[in-house]
């Protein structure tokens, strides 16, 4: 040392931050990514992530990369915004989501954030005062639970129920709910369910919650990613109800989860958050708080009138093919059994039978060795609240006919070739083709870039 | 505002509500609702921290273009590790290498959404039940938001303006008792546009060593030094005391609104490990907001490609500004110009109230200079020092002689006369 007696140094950890951030889904698939066999050639297959923008097919419309492009070089958003976001992007969101209600947003309705992620940090900090509590979905996302832990916010948990298309128990809510219960979160279209939820519904989750006295956080990140029989229904429609917070983003409409563009947004047409003192808490936070980068906030204007139905019809059109191959090929493995089938999001939760499985004990253990014997990532249900289930990603099974036009220069206008992929417990086979883009874990990447492989089937 | 109902069971949050009471913005909006409308003056604002929107203080055409071609590559669209994407965490500490003893780790560098985030974490990690941090006076109120936020207790050291802004070691080590985690130090200087010489910086570190708390090294305006003294990054004084840096492109590069800055992390001697706040660094980022990744895609470029003429340009442009300053406010009698300004962007003055007629304090003199000149400077009650001013010099030259020739007028009318 080098004065001669070890010094008293004053700081250290709390570990509340290291419990808050243990259960997230990153943290889970971190440590499926540790079984995959490094000399398994194959390319890993990651059902777990819920990010579609590294593959080809699922690439943004030019003319978002257009609308960030035009914003960068005017040099226009080159400073820093206001607090709440630059008025041009609130005023184009408000009308954007206005088009989906019964009245007319404002842009002081719209508040900017980065990604839908900042978005659900100001409302459960708002929230949090001392003894309140929140009541979130089960299964669900489990941001929402760390990030709660985090504001000493108690969570209470209500279920989803799997035979009725995932529905809220409303009854369970009731009986959570007493007086220092601040609010409910509705995930539509759901994750990790896959489910959308009816005009119906959605009604009576207001009036339970105006019964509460409550106000519910509908998150609506994939919004409009519908492709079953029921349309997305915003819940802002019933705002004259209760009081409705909707957080969503740009990330998984447009396939841009990386440009962390997202909005909270209070649909109240009786003030009651104003009254509550919710809005000024809501600006308070973002004053203390960092900013979406003001070049994407200048872009969405542009990007939000631009952006062609040719555009959505296609993603979602990929999402229905991908989903309904899933629901297909499920129903022929025996051991899992999907009880809904998927209409909305990206995500579909199926249920393992357990006692038709040899030597694996539980959805952990189903995950991990399927990682390590067949380098395909699916994600254990206890992550997102349900043990035993899986969920898994839909994104990538796209049919072997489907092809695609790819503009990469490596490739030359190329097309890639589609794979289908089946679980493990009954036939896998890729198709030769060509593998683009990388997705990073950590300090990894698990996708190579053109890389060729061959057929390889077995039963 | 109506009445709460008791219908309702949520409420907004008084804490958080007083926690951000008292930023610059608040300030300067105060200031600005008393300018003229019926002026035709331009307004010159010189009481913000944002050359941006001036042509002198565009950004570098590299950076423009690591952006675009960020952005068409396709390549950054999708979520990036909560650390950082690694070949930006690289160029980091690539960058910041090329003035360190040794070749930084890319580990030990974390990505944030500007210094801002980075602040956050920080404050955020180093908060517990009855400890203190110890904050410069004059200094960002951004710090002062956070810890009481964060219910983490504030103390103030002074910063000595007959010294160039020295920190006041002396009261330094009055003010720490075993519960003082940390202090944060800001280099080159907001408020005061001070370059502090290595010889002080070691002087701290040691200080810090003795008392048992880390640093906080502020360094926002990193580089933007055009003084005599050269700008000396705390992370060489890593193995004294362990050091936290904090860093951005808003400043050196002139785009605040990017919202890309870092945290270097200096401990060679794993101090920082072994009291889990690495640990805790991580898993808050984890589960915080990330910066936008096309930023993030481009850094490498940015910080590569960058030339020195554009670095110099900017230097030249800083110092040409200050030189100005310095020429006009001296003639001011009723302005008080301790220190000349070494780096950053501001430079700070005092009232000598006693020579001003009917204005009472700093806050009334730049709500009056608003209404009769159309001239924003920042109340110094903003960043803690009541009855001084904070005054950006980072502005179109043309704009920056008229405001303080407006300045001038301004206090020749309001001077007494006997």
């Amino acid at each position: 040392m080098e004065n001669g007696g070890p010094i008293r140094w004053r700081f250290g950890g709390n570990d509340e931050l290291t419990k808050a951030s243990a259960i997230t889904i990153r943290g889970v698939l971190n440590t499926l990514m540790e079984n995959l066999k490094p000399e398994d050639s194959r390319p890993v297959i990651p059902l777990g992530h819920g990010d579609p923008s590294a593959f080809p097919c699922f690439r943004t419309t030019p003319l978002a990369v257009d609308a960030v492009c035009d914003a960068v070089r005017s040099a226009k958003y080159n400073g820093y915004g206001s607090t709440v976001g630059i008025l041009p992007a609130r005023s184009a969101i408000a009308e954007y989501l206005s088009k989906d209600l019964p009245y007319k947003l404002s842009p002081d309705d719209v508040y900017l954030t980065i990604g839908c992620t900042q978005a659900l940090e100001v409302i459960l900090q708002v929230l949090a005062r001392p003894n309140a509590n929140i009541l979130l979905p089960r299964p669900g996302f489990p941001y929402y639970e760390s990030r709660a832990g985090f504001c000493h916010l108690e969570v209470r948990h209500f279920g989803l129920i799997p035979e009725r298309g995932w529905e809220v128990d409303l009854d369970a809510v009731e009986a959570l709910a007493d007086k220092n219960t601040a609010a409910m979160v509705v995930i539509n279209p759901g994750n990790p369910c896959g489910n959308v939820f009816s005009y119906e519904h959605l009604k009576k989750v207001a009036e339970t919650a105006r019964k509460l006295g409550i106000l519910v956080i509908s998150d609506e990140v994939y919004d409009h990613l519908t492709f079953g029989s029921k349309p997305f229904v915003p819940m802002g429609i019933f705002g004259s109800i209760a009081p409705i917070i909707t957080v969503g983003s740009i990330s998984k409409r447009w396939i841009v989860p990386g440009w962390r563009l997202g909005w909270l947004i209070t649909n109240d047409p009786n003030g009651i958050l104003k009254n509550q003192g919710i809005v000024d808490s809501i600006v308070g936070f973002l004053n203390i708080s960092s900013d979406p980068a003001t070049f994407v906030q200048g872009a969405i204007p542009q990007i939000l009138k631009n952006t062609t139905n040719e555009f959505f019809t296609k993603i979602v059109n990929t999402l229905k093919e991908a989903a309904d191959l899933c629901y297909d090929r499920i129903k022929d493995i025996h051991c899992i059994t999907c009880p809904s089938k998927p209409e909305g999001s990206m995500f579909v939760m199926v249920k393992l039978n357990l006692s038709l499985l040899e030597g694996i004990k539980d959805d952990v253990d189903f995950c991990c060795k399927l990682a390590e014997e067949e380098s395909v990532i699916v994600l254990p249900g206890v992550a997102v609240g349900l043990k035993n289930w899986l969920r898994t990603y839909k994104r990538h099974l796209i049919r072997s006919s489907l092809w695609l036009s790819i503009g990469m220069p490596l490739l030359d206008n190329s097309k890639l070739l589609g794979w289908a992929l089946e679980n493990a417990a009954l036939n896998v086979c890729y198709f030769a083709g060509q593998v683009f883009g990388t997705i990073e874990f950590g300090d990894s990447q698990i996708f190579g870039v053109g890389a060729d492989f061959s057929v390889d089937k077995h039963q | 505002m109506g009445e709460k109902s008791t219908l309702w069971n949520f409420e907004g949050d008084e804490h958080l509500n007083k926690a951000s009471a008292c930023t610059i913005r608040s300030f300067l909006t105060t200031v600005k609702e008393n300018l003229n409308q019926n002026d035709d003056r331009p307004v010159i604002p010189l009481g913000h921290g944002d050359p941006s929107g001036f042509p002198s203080f565009r950004t570098a055409q590299v950076a423009e273009d690591a952006v675009v071609d960020a952005v068409r590559s396709a390549k950054f669209n999708s979520y990036s590790s909560s650390l950082g994407i690694l070949d930006a965490r690289r160029a980091i500490a690539e960058y910041l290498s090329d003035d360190h003893p040794y070749d930084i780790s890319p580990k030990d560098v974390f990505v944030t959404v500007g210094a801002r985030q980075a602040i956050d974490v920080l404050i955020t990690v180093l908060a517990r039940p009855g400890a203190n941090i110890l904050l410069p006076r004059p200094g960002y109120p951004l710090y002062e938001a956070r810890a009481v936020f964060s219910h983490l207790e504030i103390r103030h050291f002074d910063l000595l303006p007959e010294k160039a802004w020295e920190v006041d070691l002396n009261g330094l080590e009055a003010l720490a008792d075993d519960k003082t985690v940390a202090m944060v130090l800001i280099n080159p200087g907001n408020p005061c546009g001070n370059v502090y010489t290595h010889e002080h910086l070691q002087k701290i570190a040691e200080t810090a060593k003795k008392l048992g708390f880390l640093i906080i090294s502020d360094e926002a305006y990193g580089y933007l030094a055009f003084g005599s003294n050269p700008f000396v990054p705390m992370a060489r004084f890593g193995s004294i005391v362990p050091v936290f840096t904090i860093g951005s492109l808003s400043k050196r590069w002139m785009v605040p609104g990017w919202r890309l800055g870092w945290i270097l992390m200096s401990d060679p001697n794993g101090i920082l490990q072994k009291h889990k706040i690495t640990e805790c660094v991580k898993s808050y980022i984890d589960i915080s907001s990330d910066p936008s990744t096309i930023t993030q895609g481009a850094l490498p470029q940015i910080l590569k490609r960058t030339t020195k003429s554009f670095h110099s340009k900017t230097l030249n442009l800083l110092r040409e500004a200050a030189d100005t300053c310095h020429a006009i406010l001296k003639e001011i009698p009723c302005i008080t110009y301790p220190s000349r300004p070494q780096g950053s962007m501001f430079l700070m003055v005092k009232l000598n109230l006693p020579l001003l007629k009917d204005i009472n304090d700093d806050i009334e003199f730049c709500i009056k200079l608003a209404r009769e000149e159309s001239v924003i400077v920042l109340p110094g009650a903003a960043v803690g020092l009541k009855n001084w001013l904070r005054i950006t010099f980072a502005v179109e030259l043309s704009y920056l002689e008229d405001g303080l020739e407006r300045i001038k007028a301004f206090t020749l009318r309001h001077t007494k006369t006997e």
